[in-house]
C-alpha cells in the first residue's frame, strides 16, 4: 500500500513543487493563473492517490468532484477579474498592479 | 504500472510545458493535454466520474475560458519575464525531485494509518448520502461564481 502511495505522492509534490515556483517567479497574470492550475491538478491527484492507497475511492472521489467544481468557479472569477484588470491597466504585468493609484 | 509511470511523467512534463512555454495559447493547451492525462490516471485508479469531471470540465471547460480570456487580452504587448527564471527553472526542479524522492518516502511513513471504514454502495449513494452537505456547499459557490462574474460584467452608469 505504502508503495503505490508514495509513488503517486511523488507525481503530486512534483507538480504543486513545479506550481509554487511559477507562482513565485512569473510576472504575467495569466501564467500565474496557470501555474495555480497546476497546483490543483497536484492536489487533486493527491486526493484521489490517497482515497485509493486506503480502500475509500468512493469518498475520494466525491471530495475530487466537489474540488472540480469549486475550481472551475473559481477560474471563472478570476479570469473575469484578469479581463477587468487588463481594461483597467491595459497591461498584464502584476507589477504595475503594485500601485495603490485609482 | 508502467503505462501508470508513463502517464504520471507525461501529467509532470506536460504541466511543466504550460509553465515554462513562451506562447500563452501553446502553454493552455498544453494544460489541456496535462488534464486529459489525469482524466485518464483517474479512471485507471477505478474513479470513472472523476475522470469525466477531470476531462469535461478541466480539459474542455477551463480550457476555453482561459483561451477566451487571451483572445480578449492580446494586444501584441508581451509581458517581460525574467530571463533568469527560465534557466533556473529546470535546475530548480531537478533538485526540487531528487530532495522530493529522498524525504517523501520517510514522511509517508510517518503519517500514522487512519482506521479506513469499508466502503459499500456505489458512488452515487456516497456523493447525495454521505456529503449531502458538500453539494449544498457547491450549489453556494457556483452562485457565488455567476454573481461575481455578472458584478465584474455588469454595466457601467454614465456618471461613473
Amino acid at each position: 500500500m505504502t508503495n503505490t502511495w508514495y509513488f503517486y505522492l511523488f507525481f503530486s509534490a512534483a507538480l504543486v513543487g513545479a506550481g509554487l515556483f511559477a507562482l513565485l517567479a512569473k510576472r504575467n497574470l495569466i501564467r500565474l493563473f496557470i501555474a495555480i492550475e497546476v497546483i490543483a491538478k497536484g492536489v487533486s491527484l493527491l486526493l484521489l492517490a490517497t482515497g485509493f492507497a486506503k480502500g475509500n475511492v468512493l469518498l475520494a472521489q466525491a471530495l475530487v468532484v466537489t474540488f472540480i467544481v469549486i475550481e472551475v468557479s473559481l477560474v471563472a472569477t478570476a479570469l473575469a477579474l484578469i479581463i477587468n484588470i487588463y481594461r483597467h491597466t491595459k497591461s498584464l504585468d502584476i507589477r504595475k498592479l503594485a500601485k495603490l493609484k485609482g | 504500472m508502467i503505462i501508470q509511470t508513463a502517464l504520471l511523467v507525461g501529467l509532470v512534463l506536460f504541466s511543466a510545458l504550460a509553465i515554462l512555454l513562451k506562447d500563452l495559447l501553446k502553454a493552455a493547451i498544453s494544460l489541456a493535454v496535462a488534464s486529459l492525462l489525469l482524466g485518464i490516471v483517474f479512471f485507471r485508479l477505478g474513479a470513472p466520474y472523476a475522470g469525466v469531471f477531470e476531462i469535461s470540465v478541466v480539459a474542455g471547460l477551463i480550457t476555453v475560458l482561459f483561451i477566451l480570456t487571451i483572445a480578449l487580452t492580446n494586444t501584441g504587448e508581451e509581458v517581460r519575464e525574467s530571463r533568469l527564471v527560465n534557466i533556473v527553472f529546470p535546475l530548480f526542479f531537478v533538485v526540487f525531485i531528487v530532495i522530493d524522492a529522498l524525504v517523501m518516502k520517510g514522511l509517508v511513513q510517518k503519517i500514522p494509518a487512519l482506521p479506513a471504514a469499508a466502503e459499500s454502495g456505489t458512488f452515487g449513494d456516497v456523493l447525495w448520502k454521505g456529503r449531502t452537505l458538500d453539494l449544498v456547499g457547491q450549489i453556494a459557490v457556483i452562485l457565488a461564481g455567476v454573481f461575481s462574474v455578472l458584478a465584474l460584467f455588469r454595466k457601467r452608469d454614465k456618471h461613473d
